[in-house]
């Protein structure tokens, strides 16, 4: 198939960015979207013209590297998918297509569709991990926990850290993102115990990065290419409310 | 000048593991990785990590001495004992530690870790955090790290090691934003740089950035490389995008089917071992059947899960059955999977002993990039997450041994090591001739898989050294690179081309001198094990006129050689 990109070139965070049309041809429907970049990019390199720059590493949905808006939606809006699983099956010949970089202010755009993304480690500094060996077991023991518990907090620690769920909110906000980890560290005994601390400090970081406040559109659970629930995100208001009255 | 105690090269599990347990000894550390860490290679493991933890349910006669037995006989008997040993005896603490510090993993019905059989072993130690152990792992020691507050120096690529006098001083690193050469001065250096997966690029599971550049930098400062032509291949990968299909499948029953619907595995082990015999003799029997003309067009088989049900498959293996989705298009609920050998793991690598020192002092290799040697011939699943962790602490402690009384890092020699690099940068830059570099890496690739695979013989390896040096010789007369500093990918490209052709090359010469089958290295002109010749590791070293071989004893002492039979 042969298709039509417009696509966000931008050469540094301080230069203003533009979209350029190229032509993709010869597509096969099999190609994941980013085969097809590189398709186009091979073609840019051999006019002389300077290819395009996006992340990608693992190609199999898990390094979480890869981040593009494709036609305003993270990712490309197939569920569960992140932009590397994404296949041209789901796009039809002549079609144009939109690739934009993953937009908050607290991304700045490092050159073309690669935005910077350490903001999420530092929210993930403040907190987002246990520093006391502890869980009430003797510490040569496993600790015992429900299976019912350990797979949900299995389900929340799926998060791969790409930052759709910013991209797609509205306010840029992370918290789909935090709560994810809170959830998943305040399920599990060995991460209860310092519950309180960790969600004011990573929600005050939250604050200082630049992203926004959650106000409920839900953008982000529909984005996430790990299908974390935004069920998460109640669990993290409680924690946060119980930390605050404490 | 840049200047640490410790600088650790790599931010996967075996770098992390290093870089937490030096920050725990109080040493001043920092990691430089051209990934951010948690994008490492190390992230993509699915399958599990083997430990034997006493409350084993099912299998109470299982201990750390079985699990060393096993991945001994796994070997081939070219695994060093004392490592494995120590890998074994390790394997207890390494699970509780990442458990408490919040790693999840998957529990049984009364709250315990949860175990699964892998192949080669009579026993479920293999334990796993869903379809994604490496992630959470990855995560967990991640999280362990940034609360050190340890330094790391993101997507900055690692181009030279600096050796001088048989000592190490750091190492130069190209800021890929920046596009400078940046030195960095260390008292130790440890490289936990992962496979070089990407010498086979054209059917490899591994990730893009798996080049054999660690190893090859190590190489061209005389760090001697261990074992390099022990490559495995693993016997699932997906047809055709070689995505892998993790051995839990033929661990929770999934069965390998040829062109005339048979279970032909029957006839390569026995019935007690079938689908879960060695990776190495699996791989080789389905290559076998596919050769033989029992293949799907002449390239894959099928692993059937149907007759597992969908509720199973949806409950044990819900991560397959979405990647075949995704990258097949097809349903193990209703369809068998198409899939063929491809390359996946790395046995050999730098040269170190069982605290992860090299013939260089001040520099260490864990993980995948280095040989210690617990894998051998051949690597079980599940032990190789574990080497990373083990081997990379015991590193990190030994280095917070070393440094106290170690002479500090010549910034001088640094210095000229950044001359260097800029003078090659800008060599590049005018280019030598007109050969184009990508053509380089995938006629290499081509090259490694048809003469250098899965099946050997004197006749294909010779014309493989050959290939390599002429491929060498047309790297020496590439095109010009592209001219910008920041986000040059172009120079990074072809930096690690270079590598991937030193990782072939040595390889190939290495595989070629060894004349007999062990494990993975399975020649068709000398088709058995011979120990009186051949039990030993082979040593690579690097001079002007090509690699140079030499060889060294394994260490025996607890099990006694014996055939290996599944
Ligand atoms: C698909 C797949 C599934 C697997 N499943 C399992 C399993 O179930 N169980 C198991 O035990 N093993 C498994 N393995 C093997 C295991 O995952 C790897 O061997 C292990 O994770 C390697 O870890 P590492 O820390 O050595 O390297 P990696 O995780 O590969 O990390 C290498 C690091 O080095 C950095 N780096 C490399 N070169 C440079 C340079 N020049 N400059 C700067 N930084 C550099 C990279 O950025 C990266 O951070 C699997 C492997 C694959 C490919
Ligand atoms: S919560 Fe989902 S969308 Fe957000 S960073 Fe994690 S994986 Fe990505
Ligand atoms: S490239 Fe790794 S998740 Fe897409």
């Amino acid at each position: 198939m042969n298709l039509t990109l417009r696509v966000w070139r931008q050469k540094n965070a301080q230069e203003k960015g533009r979209l350029e049309t190229y032509q993709a041809h010869d597509i096969n429907e099999n190609m994941s979207f980013l085969e097809m970049l590189d398709v186009v990019n091979e073609d840019l390199i051999k006019k002389g013209v300077e290819p395009i720059h996006f992340d990608h590493d693992c190609r199999e949905g898990i390094c979480g590297a890869c981040s593009l808006v494709i036609n305003g939606i993270p990712h490309g809006g197939k569920k569960g998918c992140t932009t590397c699983e994404l296949r041209m099956r789901n796009f039809k010949d002549g079609d144009t297509i939109t690739v934009e970089p993953f937009r908050a202010k607290a991304f700045p755009v490092v050159r073309d569709l690669m935005v910077d993304r350490s903001a999420l480690d530092r929210v993930i500094q403040a907190g987002g991990f246990v520093s006391i060996n502890t869980g009430g077991a003797p510490d040569a023991n496993a600790i015992p926990i429900r299976k019912d518990i350990a797979d949900q907090a299995m389900d929340f620690a799926a998060c791969i850290g790409c930052g759709a769920c910013v991209a797609a909110c509205k306010n840029a906000s992370a918290m789909l993102f935090v709560s994810a980890k809170v959830s998943h560290l305040s399920l599990l005994p060995q991460g209860k115990v310092e519950r309180e601390q960790r969600v004011r400090k990573m929600v005050a970081q939250m604050d200082i990065e630049g992203f926004g406040n959650c106000t409920n559109y839900y953008e982000c659970e529909a984005v996430c290419p790990k299908e974390i629930s935004i069920k998460s995100i109640a669990r993290m208001n409680r924690e946060f409310m119980r930390a605050l009255v404490k | 000048m840049l200047k640490h105690e410790l600088l650790v090269v790599g931010g996967g599990l075996a770098g992390l593991a290093a870089a937490v347990e030096g920050k725990e000894r109080g040493l001043d550390v920092a990691l430089v990785s051209k990934l951010h860490p948690v994008r490492s290679h190390s992230g993509a493991a699915q399958g599990g990590i083997n430990a034997v933890l006493d409350e084993s349910e099912n299998c109470h006669d299982d201990s750390p001495e079985r699990h060393a037995y096993d991945t001994i006989m796994g070997s081939d008997f070219l695994a060093d004992q004392d490592a494995v040993k120590i890998m074994c005896d390790e394997a207890p603490n390494v699970i509780i530690e990442m458990e408490h510090a919040g790693c999840p993993f998957s529990r049984t019905g009364d709250g315990r870790i949860a175990r699964k059989a892998f192949g080669c072993t009579d026993y479920a130690r293999t334990c796993f955090g869903g379809s994604k152990t490496g992630h959470h792992l990855l995560q967990t020691l991640f999280g362990q790290a940034v609360k050190y507050q340890l330094t790391m120096y993101t997507e900055w690529v690692v181009t030279r090691l600096v050796v001088s006098g048989g000592r190490c001083h750091g190492v130069v690193c190209f800021d890929i934003e920046s596009g400078e050469f940046v030195p960095i001065a260390a008292t130790a250096t440890m490289f936990a740089t992962g496979g070089s997966g990407q010498v086979y690029s054209t059917n490899t599971t591994n990730a893009l950035t798996s080049t054999g550049l660690g190893i090859s930098l190590a190489y061209r400062a005389g760090v001697p490389i261990k074992d390099l032509e022990f490559v495995q291949f693993h016997p699932t990968g997906l047809y055709p995008s070689s995505i892998l299909v993790t051995e839990s499948c033929r661990g929770e029953g999934g069965q390998l089917i040829n062109n005339m619907g048979e279970r032909f595995m029957k006839n390569y082990v026995s019935e007690k071992v079938m689908e879960l015999g060695p990776r190495d003799i699996v791989a080789r029997s389905v290559q076998t059947e596919i050769n033989a003309g029992r293949g799907f067009d002449n390239a894959f088989v099928h692993l059937d899960l149907r007759h597992l049900g969908e509720k199973k498959i949806l409950e044990q293996l819900p991560g397959i059955r979405k990647l075949c989705i995704t990258y097949a298009g097809i349903d193990p609920v209703f369809k068998p999977i198409p899939v063929w050998p491809s390359q996946h793991y790395t046995m050999g690598g730098i040269d170190t002993n069982e605290k992860t020192e090299t013939e260089i002092i001040g520099f260490y290799a864990a993980g995948e990039c280095a040989c210690v040697s617990v894998h051998g011939a051949n690597r079980l699943g599940g032990n190789s997450l574990l080497e990373t962790i083990v081997f990379g602490r015991i590193g990190g402690s030994a280095i917070a041994d070393y440094v106290p009384n170690a002479d500090a890092p010549v910034e001088s020699k640094l210095a000229d090591a950044v001359r260097q690099e800029q003078s090659r940068f800008n060599q590049l830059v005018k280019g030598s001739g007109k050969e184009n570099p990508y053509r380089i890496r995938d006629e290499l690739s081509f090259v490694m898989m048809e003469k250098v695979g899965i099946f050997r013989n004197k006749q294909d390896m010779a014309m493989a050294c050959a290939r390599i040096k002429e491929l060498k010789d047309h790297f020496s007369h590439i095109r010009p690179i592209q001219t910008n500093k920041s986000f040059n990918y172009d120079f990074l490209w072809v930096t690690e081309i270079e590598g991937n052709l030193d990782a072939a090359q040595i390889i190939a010469e290495s595989a070629l001198a060894r004349e007999e089958s062990r494990g993975a290295h399975f020649r068709t002109d000398f088709p058995t094990r011979l120990d009186d010749s051949w039990l030993k590791h082979t040593i690579c070293e690097y001079t002007p006129d090509g690699p140079k071989l030499d060889y060294k004893p394994v260490k025996l002492g607890i099990f006694e050689p014996e055939e290996r039979k599944y």
